[in-house]
């Protein structure tokens, strides 16, 4: 071991350019034994580049990295699992065709033979089996992983990343999937990982988290490195203003202003979303923002996909406005002016390929002309009136939607819909994945909606977000409706009480 | 799938008992073989999310160069004659360029990003254009003495001259051992599955892509060599149309025994169902018959049209995958479902954890 460098991993000087963007300059991380590192950052500011770089994805374009004190050369996924290496991606990496013992394995299979080395299947899974209880996942190694819940597959990237025996692990929002309780888990497996003396980075917008688990926090910005915050010295407001470069307020939640409740707008009555054990009921009313709390698999997606149309309800009713509403399909759903921003923006919210311009217009387009042909001025003028309105950061109204950032990218899905005069709007996890300055952009942009009469249906997982946008908040569980909080009401423990469960006892406390 | 087969065969043999007959079987397994070896290297490369759609093209090209080098010289008009070289050169030769077509065509597919449709397609016309310049238009014989011909003729258990076991059937036998091996019990043939289901987590597991999908392509191409050489020992007169739209019958092989074009689904067991199918459904257009007695009270024999044998295999083809796609939906529809309960089970057995780290509640 090399005594000039005592750390675990130095990655220095570390440079990467994409055509058209320089995503890392001179970038400078490290990383000690039995330590946590939390990498921070607004999205773009490169901490995935330099995760993949560590991982052997990408190759630096200039900049060293040393490996418990010695130079190494990262050219390929091999090499850094060799090294010990272990990236867990956000994106799910496992292959559902094959069986969970397979996908552990995965790339680290016996090749004595080459190609050619026959499975030693026995082995495997019993060494799945035991990294499995390990991370407490109470299944078969040979269970196919196309039938495993996202929470339940990203606990195999976590057994995955175990089998390598790894000194270095990095977590990439390892939590975005998990249920409380599978968080949990994962934080006492880093935990007992941190104690071995295996050095984690973790990269996460959750400030609970990274407050709770982070030794030390390294921030990027723009692709280059900002500074280090020790455990004493973290702070909200510290990790902000540095990611961000300017000090924020503390309370980026917009005023709420006390305003007597519209008439209603949305009206469900004993509706049967397909899967649920039980009819749901409430009321959405004008110009309110009616936030959605409960816990991962509560049932809030699916009953948002139901009055979008997109899984038509198995019985009961809803009124829009006064009028019977019953969509069949999205289009239904859209005509009356229901619109739903989806949790999985990129998937389902935009056409990654094609233009702001495009993705803006996109509902509508077949209305701007007549005779079915494309309008490509009005295209123009809708586009360029929700950019600006929404101040997308953007040098051109034709760019890609693919290179825009998380939050600019949810800007343009909201975009989308407001050119085409909402009544309700449904925001399944407005900001998830996106930084805090785009975040406060957009709650202040969620409150001028709500003030001109749009209803507004948010369902959000993060507390502090829930608390401080909603008007009133239903609170689900297990795919029915525990609660309605009024705002005057809203505190953590009463959400997180309904939320696993336990009805409210009396009206008050 | 295999249910299908047997009733298939079931029922052509209750319409007409000759489709069980000596010749038949010997003839139709013949056929099932020689469409089988090269619908598994077939396989190998739709597991992976590919297609190659210049098989057939390969195959009339391995039997035309096998007649070339190996058949008799034709002293009045050379260039519609062969060379004469022993048939151990003819082979080897064809063999030769089958293997390194199917690496020019995966290096160009894996090194240059192209899309395996589009590549193949190239191949395909660029390789039937080489044969037709080879055969002049006309036709290139293998020999009438030619060794080759008792690889189609002959077999073990001989039987009143007819082969109880053709040679085709054992090359095909030692195909799918090696075959299989490769598929179900090596860590390449984990990679060929793996890349099919996510070729984007075998990518950042290090499996190294660009080398199996080049293989598989190689194989393919290797196979369909071997397949052009027993069918130029069946056709022996090649011209340029040999194996015209074959690959498409392997791809309906492929797919009826379980592969999905999708990729990372499909069994090397499947393949030879799937080949069967398709080739019981061909002879029994032909075998198939109903009789029956027409208005003078005269009996006849309904029989099918040889020119339904299109009709009747796309339409075969259609129905398998709808029923593939519909058992495909019904499954993720429970899948959604069961995630559904668990979801809701397990939020019930969860400790009080709110998203904010808070302790839990006081009771």
């Amino acid at each position: 071991m090399d005594l000039q460098d005592p750390n675990l991993l130095t990655m220095r000087g570390i440079t990467k350019r994409f055509p058209g963007v320089v995503a890392l300059q001179d970038v400078t991380l490290t990383l000690n034994r039995g330590e946590v590192l939390a990498l921070m950052g607004e999205n773009g500011a490169g901490k995935s580049t330099l995760m993949k770089i560590l991982g052997g994805a990408y190759e630096p374009d200039a900049g060293e990295i040393l490996v418990e004190g010695r130079p190494v050369a990262l050219q390929s996924v091999r090499e850094a699992k060799r090294l010990g290496i272990a990236l867990i991606h956000q994106e799910l990496m496992l292959a559902p065709n094959l069986d969970i013992a397979a996908n552990i394995f995965l790339g680290n299979e016996r090749r004595e033979l080459g190609l050619m080395t026959p499975l030693s299947r026995r082995s495997m899974n019993e060494t799945a089996a035991a990294l499995l209880r390990r991370v407490g996942l109470k299944l078969p190694p040979t269970t196919p992983v196309s039938t495993l819940t996202a929470g339940q597959m990203q606990m195999v990237e976590i057994a995955k990343a175990l089998a390598l025996d790894a000194r270095i692990i990095i977590m990439d929002e390892p939590t975005s999937s998990l249920t409380a309780g599978e968080s949990e888990q994962l934080f006492s497996i880093i935990r007992q990982l941190r104690s071995e003396g295996i050095g984690i980075v973790y990269i996460s917008h959750r400030m609970e988290e990274v407050m709770m688990l982070a030794d030390r926090v390294t921030v990027l910005r723009d692709g280059r490195y900002v500074g280090d915050l020790a455990r004493g010295q973290i702070t909200q407001d510290k990790v902000v203003a540095m990611m961000v470069g300017r000090e924020l307020s503390h309370h980026y939640f917009p005023e709420k202003k006390p305003r007597p409740p519209g008439e209603p707008m949305l009206d469900v009555r004993d509706l049967l979303v397909p899967g649920s054990p039980a009819p749901v009921s409430f009321t959405a009313r004008r110009g309110e923002v009616l936030g959605f709390a409960g816990l991962v698999g509560a049932g809030r997606t699916e009953l948002m996909q139901t009055i979008f149309g997109v899984t038509p309800a198995l019985g009961g009713g809803m009124t829009l406005e006064g009028q019977p509403y019953w969509p069949r399909n999205t289009r239904d759903a859209i005509r009356r002016g229901v619109y739903l921003a989806p949790e999985d923006r990129k998937r389902h919210g935009l056409v990654l390929p094609m233009t702001i311009a495009q993705n803006v217009s996109l509902p509508a387009v077949g209305s701007y002309n007549p005779y079915g042909l494309l309008d490509r001025r009005t295209e123009r003028r809708v586009a360029e009136e929700e950019v600006s309105r929404f101040a997308v950061k953007t040098p051109t109204i034709y760019r890609k939607v693919v290179n825009l950032s998380g939050g600019n990218q949810q800007k343009v899905v909201l975009g989308k819909w407001l050119a085409m005069r909402p009544r309700v709007l449904i925001l399944d996890e407005p900001t998830r994945g996106i930084d805090v300055g785009a975040k406060a952009e957009i709650y202040r942009h969620m409150a001028a909606l709500a003030e001109k009469g749009i209803t507004i249906l948010m369902v959000s997982s993060e507390m502090e977000e829930v608390i401080g946008m909603s008007d009133r908040v239903v609170v689900m569980h297990e795919r029915r409706i525990k609660g309605v909080l009024p705002r005057e009401s809203l505190t953590q423990e009463r959400i997180a009480r309904l939320m696993t469960g336990r009805s409210e006892a009396t009206a008050a406390a | 799938m295999f249910v299908a087969l047997v009733l298939m065969c079931l029922g052509l043999w209750f319409s007409n008992p000759d489709f069980l007959g000596q010749s038949n079987v010997i003839n139709t397994t013949r056929q099932i073989s020689m469409l089988g070896i090269f619908a598994i290297g077939m396989g190998f490369v739709i597991i992976t999310g590919g297609i190659d759609l210049s098989v057939g093209s390969l195959i009339g090209l391995t039997g035309v160069l096998i007649a070339k080098m190996s058949g008799p010289v034709n002293t009045s008009d050379p260039q519609f004659g062969g060379y004469g070289y022993s048939l151990w050169v003819g082979v080897t030769v064809a063999m030769g360029v089958a293997i390194l077509i199917g690496l020019v065509q995966g290096l160009l597919i894996t090194r240059l990003d192209l899309q395996p449709f589009i590549v193949t397609l190239g191949g395909m016309l660029l390789i039937r254009g080489i044969s037709q310049t080879i055969v002049h238009g006309g036709t290139l014989s293998i020999g009438n003495d030619s060794p080759l011909l008792s690889l189609s003729n002959g077999g073990l258990f001989m039987v009143h001259g007819d082969p109880l076991v053709p040679y085709s059937v054992i090359i095909l036998l030692l195909v799918v051992i090696v075959a299989s091996y490769v598929l179900h019990f090596t860590v390449f043939g984990r990679y060929v599955y793996a890349i099919g289901g996510n070729r984007d987590a075998s990518e950042y597991s290090g499996i190294p892509v660009k080398r199996v999908e080049t293989l598989t392509y190689v194989i393919s191409a290797g196979l369909g060599g071997v397949a052009g050489v027993c069918y130029a020992a069946y056709i022996r007169q090649m011209s340029q149309q040999v194996g015209i739209a074959y690959e498409l019958y392997a791809i309906a092989a492929a797919v009826l025994g379980g592969c999905s074009l999708r990729g990372g689904e499909g069994t090397v067991l499947g393949m030879i169902i799937g080949s069967a199918i398709m080739r019981v459904i061909d002879n029994g257009i032909n075998m198939f018959q109903v009789p029956y007695t027409d208005r003078d009270g005269i009996r006849k024999l309904w029989r099918l049209d040889s020119n339904w044998t299109f009709i009747i295999i796309g339409t075969v083809i259609l129905v398998a995958v709808v029923l593939d796609q519909v058992v495909h939906i019904v499954q993720a529809a429970r899948r959604t479902r069961r995630a559904g309960a668990m979801a809701a089970a397990a939020s019930a057995a969860q400790p009080v954890a709110p998203v904010a780290g808070q302790p839990p509640p006081a009771a």
